[in-house]
């Protein structure tokens, strides 16, 4: 692929922004990525949005957020289904070579929606939605279906929870909240049995931005460093209904994975120094891990992942954000030396119904 | 211009009317998604992504309704996306299919979208809440009171009457008269129009759309998947897009970028796609538009705006018969979405009656001698636009 990032920025995470709202945060942050990037928004021939209405509370969010987004009087577009997919369709109008400088920006101000509700009303209305199914739920038949598929027992989750907690606390971008105890793990109440309460990534409020590139831009504009390149993306969705095979086979997360490696030029995940996995559960993370076989030799989620910080709807466009910062040389204390080559997850939909890959190498 | 050719190469609608009660949400989608793939000669196995047409879910009441729709649409398995621009959503979503095709990641790409709007009691209460929470929940403020005072405004700056409106919608109707899919169609008067109840000064009932359920798709495919399955595909020659801001006062007055009154957002985005098209007269080049018009006031300032005509003269126009089947340029054959609004893919149909005509598939409402159409989207406060340009031959 022949599209880079120029420059990003990631709202400070926060459990709540409380002395914002949702345009302050938006705008603070894509004027960010274009002062990364040395870009005035008037170089800008399009805007790419990701937003979720039902979680932003309004019938069309981007009608108040395309402006502060850099969008006003671009050619805009927004897709629903999470802040990686966003990136998806960037590449591809990049890719396409009608445009050439674009602006990526997607958000979650997850405090202000009760995200459960939003997630019930998910539900078609003939069988899921009276049986009371939401989020939690769903992840709690992903966690028995994974445990029963990869073998993962109630000690492996509680551990990768601590591991992932650990991480995350070296990660200045992150909430860096305290390492919980085993104890207070294994005490946490049940929210969807086998899953608990603390295995549970918390979600945060956040929002993340891009500046992105055509191989052209840079011809034309040589002085400019891009900070990494976009070398593959795929991106697949599975069946909507909740089956046991559906659940544990996560055919469409190793697709995912195969499609960019392949795109990417790249033999295996061996290649691969990073990885940022949208874990939003400790069996996530134990099943994600067993289900692509990662090498030792491959860093997984240096950044804590969502236990860092989970503005739910865009948390795998924030792991793109840590995977080109790992890539440039600028991941602060979790700055995994002698990276190359870095991929970032995110999913999206009950049980991660969508998933999303994109690996970035040097440019 | 674009790294790969697209095209369109099949087209699927079901009847747009009321309420569709045979059907649940994602069996309507299914219907236009087959009937897309029939129309193009292709299994769902031949579809290598899907881009998911769709607004405000708040309409039919489930969030994220293409998830549920996965499966019916035979996405499993495949890179699948769902685009949403508010009722520019079908442009833009025509647009994503156009990059995964342009880009040479895919061969073929399924557009497909659904909408129910009459699933929500009021969809006006829905369309208030598109408004800022602190600043404009309380008015009366809906799209219909939205672009009501934009009409008084266009009146008022080219001295239009209701009656060249009226006149807009008895077009319309009688277009539609030859078009299967149409919610409202009929041979009225301007008399019947002016007689109809009022709603909001300067609209009566017949001025406003229906609001609409069903379904439309599109497959778009490359150059190879297009010469191997058809033989008379709508090129899209041109896209263009423009996203205002949110605050129709900011778009009004001297130092205004864009006139709300004019829809000026559609010059740029307009001046754009012709130069991809290679489009320098649109008058001349283009014999058939599909205008996105909710509202009999929509037509003129988009036809202005995109030089088809002067400021001001749309409607002197329209009064001479310049916009009638096979005149001087044949506006909404299909008779547009004055009369068939299903919000979430209003703007793929607009795409879709367009290729149908410069594919030569139009049935009763074929234009003759069809080279160029040109399509249109509108959305949010009149603030998201879009067009798309479709050629017989490629450029």
């Amino acid at each position: 692929m022949d599209t880079y990032v120029l420059g990003l920025a990631l709202h400070p995470a926060s459990s709540w922004v409380a002395d914002k709202r949702l345009e302050e945060m938006v705008f603070d942050t894509a004027k960010a990525a274009l002062d990364d990037a040395g870009i005035t928004r008037d170089e800008l021939d399009h805007v790419t949005i990701a937003a979720c209405d039902e979680l932003d509370g309004r019938s069309i969010s981007s009608m108040l957020l395309s402006a502060p987004a850099g969008a006003y009087l671009k050619d805009e577009i927004k897709v629903t289904d999470s802040g990686l997919i966003g990136l998806c369709l960037e590449a591809m109008r990049i890719e396409s070579g009608r445009f050439h400088l674009g602006l990526l920006s997607s958000w979650n101000k997850s405090s202000k929606a009760p995200f459960e509700d939003v997630m019930r009303m998910r539900c078609e209305p003939f069988y899921t939605r009276d049986i009371g199914l939401n989020a939690s739920i769903a992840d709690g038949f992903f966690a028995r279906a994974v445990s029963d598929a990869y073998g993962i027992s109630e000690s492996d989750a509680n551990s990768a929870v601590r591991a992932s907690y650990q991480r995350a606390s070296d990660n200045e971008r992150g909430m860096r909240a305290a390492v919980p105890s085993l104890q207070e793990i294994e005490a946490s109440p049940y929210v969807a049995a086998p899953l608990r309460k603390m295995q549970q990534a918390p979600v945060t409020d956040g929002g993340v931005s891009m500046v992105v590139c055509s191989g052209a831009w840079l011809k034309k504009h040589p002085h400019r460093r891009p900070l990494a390149r976009l070398s593959g993306v795929a991106w697949r969705v599975d069946n909507y209904q909740l089956g046991e095979k559906r659940l544990s086979a996560l055919t469409g997360f190793k697709e995912s994975f195969q499609k960019a490696i392949a795109m990417s030029g790249l033999r295996d995940l061996s290649q691969l120094d990073v990885v940022e996995l949208d874990s939003q559960t400790a069996f996530h993370e134990m099943a994600f891990r067993r289900a692509l076989g990662l090498p030792d030799s491959c860093n997984v989620s240096p950044s804590g992942g969502p236990f860092a910080q989970n503005p739910y709807f865009c948390t795998g466009l924030v792991n793109a954000a840590e995977a080109v910062l790992q890539i440039s040389g600028r991941a602060g204390a979790v700055q995994v030396n002698g990276t190359k080559r870095a991929a970032a997850h995110g999913c999206h939909g009950f049980a991660q119904q969508g998933n999303a890959v994109a690996i970035f190498e040097g440019a | 211009m674009p790294k790969n050719r697209v095209a369109v190469i099949g087209v699927g609608e079901t009847v747009f009317k009321n309420n569709i009660v045979d059907k649940t949400y994602v069996e309507l989608a299914q219907q236009a998604a087959k009937a897309a793939l029939d129309d193009a000669g292709l299994t769902p196995d031949d579809i290598d992504a899907v881009v998911f047409s769709m607004a405000p879910t708040q309409f039919m009441g489930v969030n994220d309704v293409d998830k549920w729709a996965v499966d019916s649409v035979w996405a499993s398995g495949k890179p699948f996306m769902r685009v949403h621009t508010g009722g520019a959503t079908g442009g833009s979503a025509l647009h994503a299919g156009y990059a995964h095709v342009a880009s040479g990641m895919y061969r073929a790409v399924l557009v497909v979208g659904a909408d129910r709007v009459t699933e929500t009691p009021d969809a006006q209460h829905v369309l208030n809440l598109i408004w800022d929470l602190f600043y404009e929940h309380d008015f009366a403020l809906n799209t219909v009171t939205m672009t009501a005072l934009a009409t008084q405004r266009y009146m008022h700056r080219y001295g239009t009457t209701e009656e060249q409106f009226a006149r807009v919608v008895v077009r319309s109707r009688k277009n539609a008269l030859k078009n299967p899919y149409a919610h409202l169609k009929g041979n009225i008067t301007v008399e019947d129009v002016m007689n109809s109840p009022r709603m909001s000064w300067p609209y009566k009932l017949f001025d406003i759309c229906p609001r609409s359920a069903g379904a439309a798709a599109v497959v778009l495919a490359n150059e190879e998947a297009t010469k191997s399955h058809c033989s008379r595909p709508a090129f899209i020659n041109g896209i263009g897009g423009r996203t205002s801001t949110v605050f129709m006062g900011d778009r009004v007055g001297p130092f205004a970028d864009a006139e709300l009154s004019d829809e000026a957002e559609f010059v740029s985005a307009g001046k754009e796609a012709y130069a991809q098209a290679g489009i320098t007269n649109p008058m001349k080049e283009i014999q058939v538009v599909e205008l996105y018009d909710p509202f009999s006031s929509t037509q003129f300032p988009q036809l202005e705006s995109l030089g088809f005509c002067e400021r001001g003269q749309a409607q002197n126009l329209s009064d001479e018969g310049a916009f009638e089947m096979g005149a001087l340029l044949s506006v909404n054959p299909s008779g547009g979405t004055l009369c068939s609004n299903p919000i979430g893919v209003t703007g793929l149909v607009r795409v879709a009656d367009a290729a149908l005509q410069v594919m030569g598939k139009a049935g009763e409402g074929q234009v003759a001698g069809v080279q160029n159409a040109l399509s249109t989207a509108i959305g949010g406060s009149v603030q998201f636009v879009n067009c798309t340009i479709l050629g017989a031959d490629y450029v």
